[in-house]
């Protein structure tokens, strides 16, 4: 179980989070929606450990991520908005490197890749320098080594932005694949697309979770629907 | 694999991969190349070593290459977004630091074994006279140096690199942080208070390189260059990790980590300050410095010399010449160890540091700023004031520690003779104990049943005899000495034991006294006071002798009568006015360039009762030294080979013209051979891929 308690942060004269609650149970996909500067990539940022917040926790298990931050990383899956990649490194370098330094054991790095690859769709292109490859592709590889060692916390930022069809399609049954043994945190502004995967989707919206909305049996287009109205309205 | 193995595994791998990092490379051989040409042309004939040389070429460009290397390490991480990735994962930040640190640090030291490569190439066929005798273990402690140095700019390039975002402004940050800015304070520390040079020497930086290169190891220079290079590395982690706390909520983490960082650096100086200030100056034993040539004279005085020699250096480590004669000492122990002579042992004692060492030679008479030379009970001082070259050096140590060639001491008898073996007043046992003590075997010889002279006999001494020597006996005495025989007589009188006629032979004629107004003791003695300038009677120069009514020595026909190997020299050791009452008489001396050659050696002392054991027990005198000298100097080794060879002299042997293409190899060729191969290398690996 991931928890996130009453998490604040701000910058110098800005306030991005304020008392930002919630929890992920194992195999739970949660959707992480706002407009611009919500504060979505942020709280990520913090559920990472990449940004130290003001006040509140993360629990992970019932530890402080915060305290036991090496542990924590230990089982973190995380993709950026915008990947940064070995661009000089061939794909299958790349995530043999990530794989290495998350410390995986040498005997299961091989296995390891050959299925991120193959649930990525980066079987054809394993062998090829990332730097040629597309937004979408790169996109791709960040996934797979997000998704690499199976971590028992997933946290993706935006990450269907710049996908094709058919990668949101492979990105879909990675997600519910992973969310058989993951807590998965998503952000993104493709609501519909989301919905397809996502149960739950938490609204931010002047730095709190202004809903929080249950996805079950509903439709993609509503989902979007309710998420904007919240957005434009207010009501949670 | 451990994530620091796999950091510095990619951050290599990163960097060789770059057509960028292969110019730099060059860049660096062809700069340090071209000034190591430039130092060669600069101390041709000078007495330097061609590993400071070296070192000090490399060391001059090792901050640019590093700075350039380890640019963007963390700058570039931060630049592309990747520092979030890196940041995500189970590894600490020290262990993505240590990594980096050692990427950069081995890319450096590859780069300086390049450089070794290509200039050991380029001089062994330019100048193969430089490189005879020189191995790649003759450059360990030059690597060391520049492996330290290149380990302290490493870990500091790291630290600047993270705190930048741009790999641009962490180059000139780094290269201005300890390439510029520690020169330009030294600069203007010696504008504005110019003595400070005589006391510190030359930039700390540079003077480290020297040394060490010479292998000349300082602890606290070593503990120095450690703990800065750990310092940098922990406030390197502390940067990193301040690229978590963006928050304002983070204000006290930054704060703690601004800190901590700030703390590491006082802790580094003032640990720094401490090793410093206990630092030991210590000589790396297995380091070859053969490239020093000596004389042909100090090579086989020292292959001579036997048992082990100490010899201290009293002086300041910051003296100016503490450096040069650390080298030259250094050397003259390697070329004992190889010649298979004595072992030497070096001491260094700095009078205000080592205080105990500094006062135990104090009361030994020895004097600040001086050489002293040990070997059993044997000491001889140099003072550095009077110079410390080999030729004084070679001398200090035949006189300690030069074991006679010939180790018995035959003492004639059967005519009256002052015996050897005699306890009490008038016996001579004290000064044979003496001798037996310096490793001289003290046997009697009657020369009318011998034959000859037996083959180890070092010396005859005649003391006092008062009947005469048989024809028989002067002619086999004589027969010895034109053999290059050496002889020490005791006169009590002119005539005593009839040998006056064959001293005469030799240069010398005794004669009896007319002493003007004398020094007297007892009323019958004479004291004297004044010493010829030899290495026998020199060192006795302010002490006194005490003779008993004196005989007197004049030079003879023979002196100075032929010329060659033939000339006889005669030279007054100690003399009452005019009066000569000790004197030496020498053939062959001259002609000492012949190894063939052993001159004949005579001294004479005016006395019988010279070294009684009377004499010596009651009075106060310089009788025993005057009398050892004389001994040692008659059976040491004198028939060694005029000063030669190059000395310790760099020599290239070069000319005008092959000095510019062995500087366009060094600078030009041979890095571009090399960036072309390195080049071709990168260029082969993008196209597989």
């Amino acid at each position: 179980m991931l928890e996130a308690r009453d998490i604040s942060f701000s910058y110098p004269g800005r306030r991005v989070l304020g008392g930002v609650s919630f929890s992920v149970a194992p195999g739970e996909t949660v959707c992480v929606a706002g407009g611009n500067g919500a504060g979505k990539t942020t709280l990520l940022r913090i559920l990472a450990t990449l940004a130290v917040p003001d006040a509140g926790r993360i629990v992970f298990d019932g530890q402080d991520a915060l305290i036991h931050q090496l542990r924590y990383r230990r089982q973190l899956g995380y993709m950026q908005e915008a990947p940064a990649l070995y661009e000089e490194m061939t794909v299958k370098e790349y995530l043999v490197y990530r794989a290495r330094l998350k410390g995986e054991p040498e005997k299961r790095i091989r296995r390891r890749i050959f299925e991120a690859c193959e649930e990525c769709g980066l079987a054809g292109i394993v062998k090829s320098p990332i730097a040629p490859l597309s937004a979408g592709q790169k996109k791709c590889v960040a996934l797979a080594d997000a998704v690499l060692l199976r971590p028992r916390v997933l946290l993706l930022d935006d990450f269907l932005a710049g996908m094709d069809r058919e990668s949101r399609r492979r990105a879909g049954a990675i997600l519910a694949a992973a969310a058989s043994f993951s807590c998965v945190v998503a952000t993104g502004h493709e609501i519909a697309d989301l919905a397809a995967f996502a149960k739950r989707f938490l609204v931010l919206k002047g730095g709190t979770i202004a809903a929080d909305i249950r996805a079950d049996g509903i439709d993609g287009a509503e989902v979007a629907r309710r998420v904007d109205a919240v957005l434009a309205g207010g009501c949670r | 694999m451990s994530p620091m193995r796999v950091t510095m595994r990619r951050t290599i791998g990163r960097l060789i991969n770059r057509y960028s990092t292969m110019f730099i490379f060059a860049g660096f051989l062809a700069a340090a190349g071209a000034l190591f040409a430039f130092n060669l042309s600069a101390s041709e004939g000078s007495e330097v070593s061609l590993t400071a040389i070296w070192a000090v070429s490399a060391s001059a460009f090792l901050p640019v290459l590093v700075a350039l290397l380890g640019m963007d390490v963390w700058s570039g991480e931060r630049d592309s977004g990747r520092i979030e990735l890196l940041l995500s994962a189970p590894v600490r930040e020290r262990e993505y630091t240590l990594g980096k640190f050692l990427g950069v640090w081995l890319l450096a030291l590859a780069a300086i074994a390049a450089f070794l490569f290509i200039t050991l190439a380029a001089v062994s066929v330019f100048a193969p006279p430089l490189v005879a005798g020189l191995s790649f273990a003759s450059f360990v402690p030059a690597m060391l140096a520049l492996a330290l140095q290149g380990m302290l700019w490493s870990a500091l390039a790291v630290a600047v690199s993270a705190l930048c975002r741009n790999s641009i402004v962490s180059a000139i940050a780094s290269i201005t942080l300890f390439a510029a800015l520690p020169r330009v304070l030294w600069m203007a520390l010696m504008e504005w208070a110019p003595q400070g040079r005589s006391v510190f020497g030359e930039l700390p930086l540079d003077a480290h390189i020297y040394d060490m290169s010479l292998g000349l190891v300082s602890t606290g220079a070593i503990v120095g260059y450690i703990v800065f290079s750990i310092a940098a590395l922990a406030m390197s982690s502390k940067f990193v990790f301040l690229l978590r706390l963006h928050g304002k909520g983070a204000k006290g983490q930054r704060a703690l980590a601004v800190l901590a960082a700030a703390l590491a650096a006082v802790l580094a100086v003032m640990v720094v300050t401490l090793a410093m200030r206990l630092g030991i100056t210590l000589d790396l034993p297995s380091v070859s410095l053969r490239e020093t040539r000596f004389s042909a004279r100090t090579r086989n005085i020292l292959a001579e010399a036997r048992g082990e020699i100490t010899i201290t250096a009293f002086v300041s480590r910051k003296d100016p010449r503490f450096r040069p004669l650390s080298h030259f000492l250094r050397a003259l122990a390697d070329e004992a160890t190889a010649s298979g002579g004595a072992r030497v042992q070096l001491r260094y004692v700095d009078p205000k540091w080592d205080l105990g060492a500094a006062g135990r030679l104090v009361r030994a008479g020895v004097a600040e700023e001086s050489l002293v030379f040990e070997r059993a009970r044997r000491r001889e001082v140099l003072p550095l004031a009077n110079g410390y070259g080999e030729r004084l050096c070679a001398s200090a140590i035949m006189k300690v520690a030069m074991p006679p060639q010939r180790r018995s001491v035959y003492w004639t008898g059967g005519h009256g003779e002052v015996s050897f073996a005699q306890y009490g007043n008038w016996g001579m046992s004290d000064i044979a104990r003496d001798l037996a003590r310096d490793g001289y075997r003290n046997l009697s010889i009657d020369l009318a049943g011998e034959a000859q002279v037996p083959s180890d006999c070092a010396l005859i001494v005649v003391a006092g005899p008062k009947d005469e020597f048989s024809r028989v006996e002067i002619g086999r005495l004589d027969a010895y000495l034109k053999q290059g025989g050496r002889l020490l007589v005791l006169l009590g009188a002119p005539r005593a034991g009839g040998l006056e006629t064959m001293l005469s032979g030799w240069g010398m004629r005794p004669a009896a006294a007319s002493l003007p107004a004398v020094r007297t003791l007892s009323g019958s003695d004479a004291l004297v006071s004044d010493f010829g300038e030899h290495s026998i009677s020199a060192a006795l120069v302010g002490s006194q002798i005490v003779l008993e009514k004196p005989v007197a020595f004049m030079p003879s026909a023979a002196a100075q009568s032929a010329d060659g190997a033939d000339c006889i020299k005669f030279a007054p050791l100690a003399s009452i006015g005019e009066v000569c009452v000790a004197a030496l008489s020498e053939r062959g001396g001259e002609a000492g360039k012949d190894l063939a050659i052993r001159p004949t050696r005579i001294v004479a002392i005016g006395d019988e009762s010279f070294v009684m054991n009377g004499q010596l027990g009651a009075r106060a005198n310089a009788n025993r030294d005057f009398f050892l000298n004389a001994v040692a100097y008659l059976s040491g080794t004198a028939a060694v080979a005029e000063e030669g060879g190059g000395g310790n002299k760099l020599v290239s042997g070069m000319d005008r013209a092959e000095r510019a293409r062995f500087a366009g190899v060094v600078t030009g060729g041979l890095p571009a051979v090399l960036l072309a191969v390195l080049l071709a290398f990168v260029c082969a690996r993008r196209r597989r891929r």
